[in-house]
């Protein structure tokens, strides 16, 4: 052996290794006992894990944040969606580790996480975020916070449903779009443009072999007032509302104005770009910014409005999700990464740089008030995509419960669904079915027992 | 350092005739330790990334994440799952795979093998290889590949089968045929593994054999039935297990290519857990599902040692 120690310079190893282990001993309590996480500097560099869109929204804020906090840097992951709820349960499970500093959640997972995995996620009151509440609608910043107001996420994008169509289709069908005021109108209309023009009225995955295909479902039974669990949470899919909801789609199907489209993003694409025409597109209010983006050519092409009603004379709107910015307790700059989120979500001219740099539809009020938002759009021959989104949500629409046990139910209902326009099962007695399932998986109680 | 070296030179056979010197005794190169101390390493890795998420998973196959708190329940999760008709549905379709599936593949395995092992075939080299390829495929890449190959609308198949007046078929939305998808895939996959596996099992039967059969006058098909096939015995057990194994686990072909679906046609036990998993954060639930299926596969695998070791009698 060459490397030998005499005893002396042994002695002065052990003493520093001693001293290392004591000093990284006093360094890691630290913060617990001080709260200096919450202290701290704001410098060095912080991870956000998010996806396409809503990444480059973020990345846009980075300079902009940069002037005010040289020493930062932000590095902005596309972990890519869905793989990042599984890439968040694996981190959560794992008791935070591997997790980066700021976390984009969508509002379909919050509970989840914060029911099953208490502790994770840093309540944000800690940096005085409650301050922030008045600032967004009342229902989504409480899809972010727990039972007894805890925050944990600031929304990042607050959704109404967007109704798109096609201009030039419905023109050459001649059909008035704007003379549509219910679903039974529309599914009439749907027939004439496909005699007319021979374009399926939507696209749905009926097999829901890629991902499930629930959207139209949620979107019919909101403007019916209904979820998938009443705010006791109990179980409601199989309500009148719900069975309704799969009786049009049903009745659409049998019309043989909807076509079989697999789920995915590429087929998204296809249809906004018109390489597989569709009438009507219902979808998030985030569509807008990615029809601009992605379907360029299509400028003029597309139009938007307010979805219609499922009975004469009712609710026109719906939230159509959402996402979150939270930051995991694991985080070891929690106070950058608050600043970066308060930043980006919390003051006009962060949200104006994220809006303009990814197009998601935001929730801070300010922002949807200033000059400028709900400006008219080229892209929509002038009509205000904004605008309407804003109305939307004025709307009184219900409160949208997700639960825990959300994924469940989807999963329960997208089956109906298929059973229904595969196999031709009557939609009653597939959604008693699904609702069954899901109380037995769940515990949960029938609402209509 | 020095009492190692020379334990290991030490002979053990004449060793035991001696009586044990104090030296060795006392020093940690006791030849019977030796091998142990050999194993170490592997005994440690087995108890941190085996043993311990075995019994890890045993114990949250008794609780239950209430409310965030995680609280024993006993059996409950085995009772429930006794009573959960999806996850008979999953186990009925994996079943179903695994008759259809392991057969066909198995058979096409000897047949590849057989050829790979002939005179005849030129390029022998090109073609083993280009039938073990889709072993080391990737998962997102199989998934893109099959998902146009199959796709119900454009896919590769339907246009071919197009051409010659058939389908399109349903093949990825039609519950049937998302079930036949599957099989497919599977045995694209996992074919060339196995043929490889009798390939090497054939060059270890003797060329003698089929000469002294050729001089006897046995036709080709009397060679194959009789000393081929009794000659891939071993490797035959081998792939039997394997491959029921294998399908019994069946996830990634289910994962990328159909979700479980159309209406968990192709749901399969480990797509089940997997959902319950990471879809509903029940890892209770989902141990339970492990749990049991640890169970189903350990009674087939000794079904299928009984059944062989008769037939070898």
């Amino acid at each position: 052996m060459r490397f030998t120690l005499n005893k002396r310079s042994r002695g002065v190893a052990v003493t520093a290794t001693a001293i290392a282990a004591v000093a990284a001993l006093v360094g890691c309590s630290a913060p617990s006992a001080d709260n200096s996480a919450t202290d701290g500097e704001v410098a060095g560099k912080i991870t956000i894990w998010t996806w396409d869109a809503p990444g480059d929204g973020l990345k846009a804020a980075i300079p902009a944040f940069q002037e005010l906090h040289p020493d930062v840097e932000i590095d902005v992951q596309d972990v890519g969606n869905p793989a990042i709820w599984e890439k968040i349960t694996t981190g959560m499970a794992a008791g935070g580790s591997g997790l980066p500093d700021v976390l984009n959640i969508g509002i379909d997972y919050m509970g989840n996480y914060v029911e099953k995995f208490p502790g994770e996620l840093v309540d944000l009151r800690d940096f005085g975020a409650d301050e922030l509440a008045d600032e967004f609608p009342s229902g989504a910043w409480k899809s972010g916070s727990g039972a007894d107001g805890a925050v944990y996420g600031i929304p990042y994008e607050v959704n109404a449903t967007g109704f798109f169509y096609r201009t030039d289709i419905f023109e050459q069908a001649g059909v008035d779009i704007d003379s549509i005021e219910t679903w039974d109108q529309l599914l009439e209309a749907g027939v004439t443009i496909k005699e007319k023009t021979g374009v399926n009225l939507y696209n749905q995955d009926k097999a829901a072999s890629a991902a499930d295909s629930a959207g139209l479902w949620q979107l019919l039974t909101a403007l019916q007032g209904s979820f998938y669990f009443d705010e006791q949470g109990e179980i409601t899919m199989n309500s009148e509302a719900g069975v309704h909801s799969l009786e049009l789609i049903k009745k659409a199907n049998d019309l043989g104005i909807v076509g079989d489209e697999q789920g995915s993003w590429d087929t998204l694409l296809a249809s906004l770009r018109g390489e597989t025409d569709v009438a009507i597109m219902p979808s998030g209010g985030w569509m807008a910014g990615v029809m601009e983006n992605e379907a360029p050519d299509m400028a003029g092409n597309w139009g938007v409005r307010l979805p219609p009603a499922v009975e004469p004379g009712g609710i026109t709107a719906a939230v159509n999700g959402g996402t979150y910015l939270s930051i995991p307790t694991e985080s070891k700059n929690q106070r950058t990464a608050w600043e970066f989120v308060n930043f980006a979500l919390g003051t006009l001219e962060g949200q104006e740089v994220v809006y303009d740099g990814g197009g998601m539809f935001p929730g801070y009020k300010p922002m949807l008030e200033s000059e400028g938002f709900a400006e008219p759009s080229e892209y929509f021959n002038g009509q205000s995509p904004n605008a309407i989104f804003i109305a939307e949500l004025a709307q009184d629409t219900p409160v949208v419960n997700y639960t825990s046990d959300y994924a469940r139910a989807l999963k329960a209902l997208t089956d109906a669904q298929t059973r229904v326009l595969l196999s031709g099962a009557d939609p009653e007695e597939a959604l008693n079915e699904a609702a069954e399932q899901v109380a037995q998986q769940t515990n949960r109680k029938l609402a209509s027992d | 350092m020095n009492a190692l070296l020379e334990t290991v030179d030490a002979r053990p056979a004449t060793d035991r005739r001696r009586p044990p010197s104090r030296r060795r005794r006392s020093s940690i190169g006791h030849p019977r330790l030796t091998p142990y101390l050999f194993l170490l390493p592997t005994i440690l890795l087995f108890l941190a990334f085996k043993l311990y998420p075995y019994l890890s998973a045993f114990w949250v196959s008794l609780t239950q994440n209430v409310g965030g708190v995680t609280a024993f329940v006993g059996l409950d999760n085995y009772i429930r799952l006794a009573q959960d008709p999806l996850f008979y549905t999953a186990l009925g379709n994996t079943f179903l795979i695994l008759v259809v599936q392991v057969p066909l593949m198995l058979a096409l395995g000897i047949v590849l093998s057989v050829a790979f092992n002939s005179m005849l075939l030129k390029w022998r080299a090109f073609w083993r290889t280009s039938y073990f390829v889709p072993i080391v495929m990737g998962l997102v890449a199989y998934g893109i590949l099959f998902r146009a190959l199959f796709d119900s609308g454009d896919g590769i198949v339907n246009e071919m089968l197009g051409a010659v007046d058939i389908g399109p078929i349903p093949w990825l939305v039609d519950p049937f045929w998302a079930k036949i998808s599957i099989v497919l895939a599977m045995t694209w996959h996992y074919t060339g593994q196995n043929a490889i596996i009798y390939l090497a099992q054939l060059q270890s039967i003797p060329g003698e054999l089929y000469e002294a059969a050729q001089v006897d006058g046995a036709n080709g098909w009397q060679r194959f039935w009789n000393i081929t096939m009794p000659g891939l015995r071993p490797a035959l057990l081998l792939t039997v297990i394997l491959s029921t194994i294998g399908t019994l686990q069946l996830f990634d072909e289910p994962y990328v290519l159909t979700n479980g679906g159309p209406d968990n046609a192709t749901l399969t036990i480990g797509m089940y857990l997997y959902q319950n998993g990471f879809r509903y954060f029940d890892f209770g639930y989902a141990s339970a599902i492990g749990y049991a299926l640890t169970l189903i596969i350990a009674v087939i695998s000794l079904i299928q040692f009984r059944l062989f070791k008769e037939k070898t009698r």
